[in-house]
Parts: structure tokens; C-alpha cells; sequence
């Protein structure tokens, strides 16, 4: 059916829809943190020009550094698996240009497994050359009851779907039964009616000493 | 607020740094020595270290503990660390608040005035998390008086053990962190027992069932029974 509707009411579906609903909610909760933070400096900026002070931003950082943050999802490291890779000997540290393995774009570097790579986006210099401070923001009680409210929906929404999941597969089935059952009782209708009598066709008995010759 | 306050390290590169930590302390040293050296290393060592715990801070630590899958120290004879392991490491980077600690043990969706023991700590990977955490961090009064209610807590726990799994329950799991020296591959200090700090007053008997029919057989008798100059005992 190409006009359903997914689970959550996004159009398109595919297996995949569901999981945009969680982007939408990150995008949300990124946006409002954006808000928050806006807030946040402009009270510092008027809390300093009260005291007859310049506000600065946190010492040493870029003005547009942002704080970093944990990874969202986990690297895709597993389409790389089985590939063959041709790396030079020895390289502990990235290759320069794009190359067979794993690639940061950002600092036009290529790694030879996942774990140099990790290691490289932990680094001071991909954190510098990506805008980051490398340090990151404490979050209270409320950041993490909100958080956990967040998971437990997602949770809840995810076993639901499951579930709708079980049960078309149960209806699918037991459709599936109802039709191979419709369709042996028609064969057997019609075996029977192709008959002169009606009586369908019958044992052959040979009349004699049931001797067969 | 001091810069430390608002902000800490995405890595543990100021944990571990002997000399210049100037993070919270717990019990007096640096929260990482809480964990042996050997295992220390193998955590940092770890790519669940590199990729997953880079960069949490305690809000964004709980997807990756209500992912957990089960307990447990370190397995094979790598030493390899478990992700609670992990998870438990970066929890003694960020030394989070009690109240934080308090959410992640007895977090529950529903309203306040409904939260009761059979809803409390709905992640119970995040439960068993925080307790091994509270058990490392904090002091013997809140220990006892914070897992103890944790005891009526019968779901299951799968344990990673050195070579395959184990199913455990929280309330065995808790026990375990009051009872025992060494629970996933960390030495407990030793905690002053129970009965020491009921003598010294600083926490009140455990009650149980026993207790409670005690207390019954007491209230019958005091019909009978006149208890002279109870009053002014005290
Ligand atoms: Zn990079």
C-alpha cells in the first residue's frame, strides 16, 4: 500500500519513519537548548553591563565554539566490515586525503580501523578543526528527569510497535490458513462434481478372488 | 560559578591525571581510584569507552544505561570491560548530584503521589547502575538508608561473568553490594556494619515482617503488663 500512514502519523512510511520522529524530537530539544543557551548569555551579558563590565564568552574559546556533546548514535562501523583495505604500513596516525578505510571529512584524514577513528573524533585537534570546545555541559536533575521521560515514551512507542507488529503477522497467518483450507475444500468440490453421479471418484473393487494378475 | 562547575571533559584525560585532578573528591581521593589500575586502563583502553561514554554528561548518560543489557565486571581473558563497567567508570568521572542519583534509582513516568515501590526505578539496568555507583560514593548512613528498600526488588538481572551469563534479581544485587568485598571487578571498601551504626544511632533497626509481629505481640501485652516509670526514662 503505498498510501499508509506509519505508526506515528508521518506519511511515507517504510521502516524507517518512526525513527524520523525521534530526529524531529532531538531537533526540538536541540533547538530548545539553543534558546536556553541564548538566554543564558544574553542575562550574563546584561548581568556585566551592570556591574559596568564587558561580558566575555568562557576564556579561550572561540566565539562560536560550541560545547560537545556525546555521540547521538552509534558509528557505522558495521558497513565497513568485510571490506578489504589497502593502508599503508605503519599508520598511526591519519593518511591525508580520502582513502580506503575511514574517512573525517573534516580534517581530510583516513584511518585504518574504527578504533584510530574513534580515537581521532575524541582528539583535540578533530575537536578544534569541528568548532568544539571538547568540554561538555553539566546537566541537572531536571535534564535528567526530562531525559528519562523522553526514554521511557520512546521505550513505550517501540514496544508498541512491536506489538502492531505480532499481531499483523498473527492476522497474516491465520488469513493465510483460512485461504489453503478455502482452497482444499474447492479442489475437493470439484474432483467430486466432475463425477456423472455426483459421488466423485470411487475405489475401483475387483470382483473376483481379489487376486490381481 | 567557578568554569568547573558548568563544564567538565568530554574524555577522562582530568581524571586521570594524577597530579593536576582538582575534580570532586569522594572520601578524600580521586574518584577514579575507586577502580583498580589494571581495570581502569582497560576501560579507557575500550571502544564502548571511546565511542560510547565520550562526551556524556548525566542526562545523556541514561540512553546508554537503559540500553544496558546486563551486569557485570570484566570477561574473558582479556579482561575485557562490560558496558555497565564502563558506564560505571564515567559515572565516577562526573560524581553527578544525590538528586540526580536518586532519579536515575527510582525514576518512574508516573506522577509523584503514584510512585510506589512496584513502579519505582523503571530501568532497572539504570537502577542496578546507580547502586553499584552509590554503593562506591557515598556515605555508609545513605548507603544503608538508600539501597535498602531496593531489597524488595525481585526482577531479573543478567550477569556477565568471566566466561558467560548468570541471572541474578536486584535485590541480590543489592545485597550483594552490602555484604560482599568484591561486586564487578571492583573492591568494595569496607563498609562499617549495620548493627555498629544502629548501636551508634545513626540508623534505626531494619525493620522486617519478624520486627512487625514483634511489635504486635508488644502491643497486645501492654494491656496487661503496667511499664513503671516509662516516662521518664529518657
Ligand atoms: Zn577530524
Amino acid at each position: 500500500m503505498s498510501n499508509k500512514k506509519g505508526a506515528y502519523g508521518t506519511s511515507g512510511g517504510g521502516d524507517t519513519s518512526f525513527r524520523k520522529t525521534w530526529d524531529r524530537d532531538e531537533y526540538a530539544a536541540r533547538a530548545e537548548e539553543r534558546e536556553r543557551k541564548h538566554k543564558e548569555e544574553s542575562k550574563a551579558r546584561y548581568e556585566a553591563a551592570l556591574e559596568g563590565k564587558k561580558y566575555h564568552r568562557r576564556a579561550s574559546t572561540p566565539p562560536d565554539a560550541r560545547e560537545t556533546e556525546a555521540r547521538s548514535s552509534r558509528l557505522d562501523v558495521a558497513s565497513m566490515v568485510g571490506k578489504t583495505m589497502l593502508v599503508p604500513a605503519g599508520a598511526g596516525i591519519g593518511k591525508r586525503g580520502k582513502g580506503a578505510g575511514f574517512y573525517c571529512e573534516a580534517c581530510d584524514l583516513t584511518f585504518k580501523d574504527n578504533i584510530q577513528y574513534v580515537e581521532h573524533l575524541n582528539s583535540r585537534q578533530h575537536l578544534v578543526a569541528t568548532g568544539q570546545t571538547g568540554e561538555v555541559k553539566r546537566a541537572g536533575v531536571e535534564e535528567v528527569r526530562a531525559r528519562l521521560l523522553w526514554l521511557k515514551r520512546k521505550r513505550d512507542e517501540e514496544t508498541k510497535e512491536v506489538v502492531i507488529d505480532l499481531d499483523a503477522r498473527l492476522e497474516m497467518n491465520r488469513e493465510r490458513e483460512e485461504r489453503e483450507r478455502e482452497e482444499r475444500r474447492r479442489k475437493r468440490n470439484e474432483k467430486r462434481r466432475k463425477t456423472k453421479d455426483g459421488l466423485g471418484h470411487q475405489e475401483v473393487k475387483i470382483e473376483n478372488d481379489g487376486i490381481i494378475c | 560559578m567557578a568554569k568547573g562547575d558548568a563544564f567538565h571533559k568530554a574524555d577522562a584525560s582530568a581524571l586521570l591525571d594524577d597530579r593536576g585532578y582538582s575534580g570532586a573528591l569522594i572520601r578524600g581521593q580521586n574518584p577514579a581510584l575507586l577502580f583498580e589500575k589494571g581495570v581502569r586502563e582497560r576501560i579507557t583502553d575500550s571502544y564502548y569507552w571511546k565511542e560510547q561514554c565520550f562526551g556524556l554528561n548525566a542526562a545523556t548518560l541514561c540512553d546508554r544505561a537503559v540500553e544496558l543489557k546486563f551486569i557485570g565486571g570484566t570477561t574473558g581473558i582479556m579482561g575485557k570491560p562490560t558496558p555497565f563497567l564502563c558506564l560505571a567508570f564515567k559515572l565516577l568521572q562526573l560524581v553527578p548530584e544525590k538528586e540526580i542519583l536518586l532519579e536515575y534509582l527510582n525514576f518512574s513516568a508516573h506522577s509523584p503521589e503514584d510512585v510506589d515501590t512496584d513502579n519505582a526505578g523503571e530501568f532497572k539496568y539504570l537502577r542496578a547502575l546507580a547502586a553499584f555507583y552509590i554503593r562506591l560514593a557515598w556515605e555508609p548512613v545513605d548507603i544503608y538508608k538508600t539501597l535498602e528498600p531496593l531489597l524488595l526488588d525481585r526482577r531479573k538481572l543478567k550477569r556477565r561473568t568471566k566466561d558467560g551469563f548468570t541471572l541474578t534479581y536486584v535485590d541480590q544485587f543489592v545485597d550483594d553490594l552490602l555484604t560482599k568485598d568484591r561486586v564487578c571487578a571492583t573492591s568494595l571498601w569496607k563498609m562499617p556494619p549495620r548493627s555498629l551504626l544502629e548501636d551508634l544511632d545513626l540508623l534505626e533497626p531494619r525493620e522486617s515482617l519478624l520486627q512487625e509481629e514483634i511489635e504486635a505481640l508488644d502491643e497486645e501485652g501492654d494491656d496487661d503488663v503496667q511499664i513503671v516509670g516509662s516516662e521518664g526514662d529518657d
